[in-house]
């Protein structure tokens, strides 16, 4: 792995890293400071990129370890979850205030169901579900088996969808 | 359109199951990101649609290109000072012992300087030593007999000589009468000198 691999890895990874870290963490600029934290590590292990064979899953394994740790530090600390409406950039001027306001009850649904997720669904969950890892790579970055993978990822999205359902009834 | 229904049915049955594809959930996505959604599928529209384009729109702000960019720089420049960082307790205290013994050389050697002894040994050898000063001491004790005798035979040809002492002491005393004597004579004639002069004035 040369530079330019390294700059191309940068580029194309660090808003995937930068999700996942801010998902386990919940704060922007504890994310972004773990994100760099995981390239600082990268870059000073140069030696050691030929034998890094998956970049991507190393990169990823990083960030959750890292994240992880820096939740642990600060358990005493109450993690908030992420404000939908805070993170929710991408909407549309044109829409109406009702349209707005029916698409952010349901990020505001969609983000209270996955708060109801133990960690290790919610992670094979954002990786499969946002990052659209195959089941090899989520088993190598959370280093547990790939049929652990499945079951984790099955469990997670029975409940999502049972979540949604009962969201649904109690609208209508 | 209803077969296109059915087709995402299908899907999201293998959805639930986990037997999907990345592709085929790609699939599923952008079938939800589009209007028209039938009503028995609404309730998933939050999973497919709302929570991937809330989470793709966390991005990292632009700057952070430029951060990263510095803290390499910088590790890149500490890197060059780290072997002295890590060492910078242990120069310490090297630094503190070489001042400790540079101090108590000093002190050992100016200590010693003032208990040396003046005369110092310097044969190992007992035997060499009695040999030799032996040796210094026979010809120092054949020095001063040479010494006493010159001064022996000096003394004896000095009595040979049989000078009659007496002799030459009133000799002296003589010669000094003689010199009075001369002294006397020549204050007589500075006095006719006198009486001359006096004389011509009268005249």
């Amino acid at each position: 792995m040369d530079n330019e691999k390294f700059h191309h890895i940068i580029l194309s990874l660090k808003d995937n890293l930068y999700r996942l870290a801010l998902s386990i963490v919940h704060d922007k600029a504890e994310a972004e400071d773990i994100v760099q934290d995981v390239f600082l590590k990268l870059w000073s292990k140069k030696d050691e990129w030929d034998t890094i064979n998956n970049a991507e899953a190393y990169c990823y394994r990083s960030t959750k370890n890292l994240a992880l740790d820096r939740l642990s530090s600060r358990a005493i600390r109450k993690t908030e979850s992420i404000d939908p409406q805070l993170e929710g950039h991408s909407f549309i001027d044109s829409e109406t205030p009702h349209l707005q306001f029916i698409r952010k009850e349901e990020r505001a649904i969609i983000y209270r169901c996955i708060d109801e997720l133990s960690q290790n669904q919610r992670l094979v969950f954002q990786l499969r579900e946002i990052e659209g890892l195959s089941y090899s790579n989520i088993s190598s970055v959370l280093d547990i088996s790939e049929d652990l993978v499945k079951v984790t990822l099955f469990r997670a999205r029975k409940k999502m969808k049972e979540l949604l359902e009962k969201y649904n009834d109690k609208r209508t | 359109m209803i077969k296109e229904h059915e087709h995402i049915r299908f899907l999201l049955n293998k959805y639930w199951n986990c037997e999907t594809s990345v592709e085929e959930e790609k699939k599923l996505q952008d079938f939800f990101s589009q209007g028209d959604i039938p009503e028995d599928l609404q309730p998933y529209i939050p999973l497919f649609r709302d929570y991937k384009e809330s989470q793709y729109s966390i991005r990292l702000d632009n700057n952070f290109d430029k951060k990263l960019k510095a803290a390499i720089h910088q590790k890149e420049k500490a890197k060059q000072y780290i072997t002295i960082r890590i060492f910078t307790p242990v120069l310490k205290i090297a630094a503190s012992i070489a001042i400790l013994i540079t101090l108590g050389v000093g002190v050992y050697f100016f200590v010693n300087e003032n208990r040396k002894p003046y005369f110092a040994e310097t044969y190992n050898d007992p035997k060499a030593a009695l040999k030799d000063a032996t040796h210094a001491l026979e010809k120092l004790s054949e020095a001063l007999r040479k010494g006493e005798q010159a001064s022996k035979e000096t003394f004896d040809k000095l009595k040979n000589l049989n000078i009659d002492w007496a002799a030459i002491d009133s000799m002296g005393r003589d010669m000094e009468q003689e010199m009075e004597m001369e002294m006397e004579v020549e204050g007589d004639t500075d006095v006719d000198k006198d009486r001359e002069t006096h004389v011509n004035r009268n005249l």
